[in-house]
């Protein structure tokens, strides 16, 4: 009666396809996962998004059933998994090298899976065939794989993967051996697929631009913790630390200590000014006072509702879809890097004085990391 | 200037092979010799000697045990050779690289040490067997060549093919032989020809294990050129070579001398 341990469904919501509770991972004295938590919905699409070394890797390893945690749990599709050996698993993995069987053709490669399902012989080419159509090789099914560029390659792993229609794929940086242009039409095409075929996704990077592109969520990741699990649109808009701030898309921060908190707003003393808020925060906190890009003008109404940072401009980076602004402020001689969306019809002069402004509805404030209490 | 040591080199080279096959290439024609003494050039033709292999006294015999613990000891060696290499490579077990350096280190040891060493350790743990004795201390002479390819092998496999067959629905076992051995394959071969030889004419270790029911090739051939001097050794020798020379052509049509050259 006890043996099948069904996680209790939160809030009377059903419960989540992936579950990944409490996960512990250590080398050695070296804790690579701290207590992790990740759900996925069936069908969608998981970026693991974090620095290196943070430990996605191991994450995906310890789904796959190719290591043991020391604690936690791992349930898929109601079957509890952290007991269950790789390959009883039904997990497909895509791997970073694309680990191809050098000594099979790209067909006998694609055939491993349904081989060891001892499907019958139609089966399996009708299969075969089917998943190289999918991934557009069909031409190629005789071929050596050493034979083949990287990115014919990598769709071979991918077939391979999903030709035995796994409960949940999991994709370890699979674009990062190819280059630029190849990676944009290699993410949009496996998005497609993957979408058409219905097959839940954990997906490892770390580049946000790929994250935010292929995502229906993205887990940032930070040393052995899922810091943010949301939406691209909710990781960029409000981002739950500092570091997801920092490691998704551009910002302008501004350290500095809440002065006074009432009615769910707070005001910081900076260096360039005093700055108000959305958030609670107890007076004499060191904080960091950041806006996103979009919401900054230049030079226009300071009125009521918004932040100002008097500034005087020392350089301009372009960056194509954003301009850096490097600023000093007047009072102080700080240094700060504004990242605007466009420059002002007639450019910005070096040397200029500008006033920089934002809505305080748009303004986020984190806790000061700890190192930088200075 | 260039031309002249070209055709220096070549002439060096043509020495050194001349000096490395004379011997063998002249046991050839003396097997088919009619005479009893080892002349050279030979006075006429006949198969008298390869007849008398089977009159001559227990060397059949020999070359059939040493078949079998050549065999045996290879197998063994590559099997345990081989899961050993894994955990070596693979981290499985502390301090691996230098398990690797001891069990390659019957190399630097001079056969006949090995050899006493042998005859002792069977005394002290009783092993009467004197096949088995014989068994065990060839797979210690081969296991150093069978390490030395399949770590060198392993060094340039990628591991995650393992991985990838056991996503796939392997167990680990049936991953290692489904992806690993085939992708190893040349090493194995090699590893396991050099063994297979190294056995088969061992030596030094050998003659502190035999006894008077247990002799090994080498050991009765030269008994044997003790006792009765003739071109019968020249006819076994001979189709040694020849043997050697098909198993180099089997071992080449399987994996290519030059893959195995490679490890
Ligand atoms: N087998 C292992 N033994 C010891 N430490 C390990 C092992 N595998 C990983 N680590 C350590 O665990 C940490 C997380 O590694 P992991 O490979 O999961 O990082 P990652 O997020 O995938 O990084 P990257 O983006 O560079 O691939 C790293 O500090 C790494 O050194
Ligand atoms: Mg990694």
């Amino acid at each position: 009666m006890t043996s099948v341990a069904r996680p209790a469904p939160a809030s009377g919501r059903p419960p989540a396809y992936l579950q990944v509770a409490q996960l512990t991972k250590r080398f050695g004295s070296a804790t690579v996962l701290h207590d992790l938590n990740l759900t996925v919905e069936k069908g969608e699409f998981v970026s693991l998004l974090g620095p290196s070394g943070c430990g996605k890797t191991t994450l995906l390893r310890l789904i796959a059933g190719l290591m043991r945690p020391e604690t936690g749990r791992i349930v898929i599709a109601d079957r509890e998994l952290t007991r269950v050996p790789a390959h009883k698993r039904q997990v497909g993995v895509v791997f970073q090298n694309y680990a191809l069987f050098p000594h099979l053709t790209v067909a006998e490669n694609v055939a491993f899976g349904l081989t060891n399902q001892r499907r019958s012989r139609d089966e399996i080419k009708r299969r075969v065939g089917e998943a190289l159509q999918l991934v557009r090789m069909a031409p190629f099914a005789d071929r050596s794989v050493s034979a083949l560029s990287g990115g014919q390659q990598q769709r071979i792993a991918v077939a391979r993967a999903i030709v035995v229609e796994p409960a949940i794929l999991l994709l370890d940086e699979p674009f990062s051996a190819l280059d630029r242009k190849l990676r944009e039409t290699m993410q949009i095409e496996l998005r497609h697929i993957l979408r058409d075929l219905g097959i839940t996704s954990i997906f490892v990077t770390h580049d946000q631009d790929e994250a935010l592109v292929m995502s229906d969520r993205i887990a940032v990741m930070n040393e052995g913790q899922i810091e943010h699990l949301g939406t691209p649109a909710d990781i960029y808009t409000s981002p739950k630390s500092l570091f997801v701030l920092e490691f998704v898309g551009l910002s302008t921060r501004l350290g500095g200590t809440v002065v006074s908190s009432h009615g769910g707003e707070v005001e910081v003393e900076t260096a360039f000014g005093r700055m108000r808020a959305p958030a609670q925060f107890r007076p004499g906190s060191p904080v960091v006072v950041a806006v996103r890009p979009e919401a900054i003008s230049i030079g226009e109404s300071e009125g009521d509702g918004r932040n100002v940072v008097r500034a005087r401009l020392t350089d301009v980076v372009y960056l194509g879809a954003k301009t850096q602004l490097h600023l000093r402020g007047e009072r102080s001689g700080d240094l700060i890097q504004a990242e605007i969306a466009r420059l002002p019809p007639g450019g910005l002069p070096s040397g200029s004085e500008l006033a920089l402004t934002w809505r305080v509805e748009d303004t986020m404030v984190f806790p000061a990391p700890a190192s930088a209490a200075s | 200037m260039a031309t002249a040591a070209r055709i220096l080199s070549a002439i060096i080279l043509a020495l050194v092979l001349i000096f490395l096959i004379m011997p063998i290439a002249i046991v050839i024609p003396i097997s088919f010799s009619p005479s009893t003494i080892f002349s050279f050039p030979p006075t006429g033709f006949s198969l008298r000697w390869y007849e008398n292999i089977r009159n001559a006294d227990g060397i059949l015999r020999a070359l059939w045990l040493s078949t079998q613990i050549a065999g045996l000891s290879t197998a063994i060696s590559l099997l345990l050779g081989t899961l050993c290499a894994i955990a070596i490579v693979r981290g499985f077990i502390p301090g691996g690289r230098l398990v690797a350096t001891f069990m390659t280190s019957p190399l630097m040891i001079p056969g006949l040490v090995l050899g006493i060493a042998m005859l002792q350790a069977a005394r002290e743990i009783g092993l009467r067997d004197g096949y088995a004795a014989l068994l065990l201390a060839h797979v210690v002479v081969t296991m150093p060549f069978i390490m030395r390819t399949v770590l060198a092998s392993l060094a340039l496999f990628d591991f995650a093919m393992v991985d990838a067959a056991r996503m796939l629905g392997c167990s680990y076992p049936a991953a290692l032989w489904r992806v690993l051995v085939p992708n190893i394959l040349p090493g194995f071969v090699s590893g396991a020809l050099f063994a297979f030889i190294v056995s088969f004419d061992n030596y030094p270790v050998s003659i502190f294990l035999v006894d008077v029911r247990t002799k090994t090739l080498p050991i009765q051939l030269l008994n044997q050129l003790e006792m009765s001097p003739d071109p019968t050794l020249a006819a076994v020798a001979t189709i040694m070579v020849v043997l050697t020379i098909l198993a180099l052509l089997v071992c080449d049509r399987l994996v290519g001398l030059k893959r195995m050259a490679a490890v």
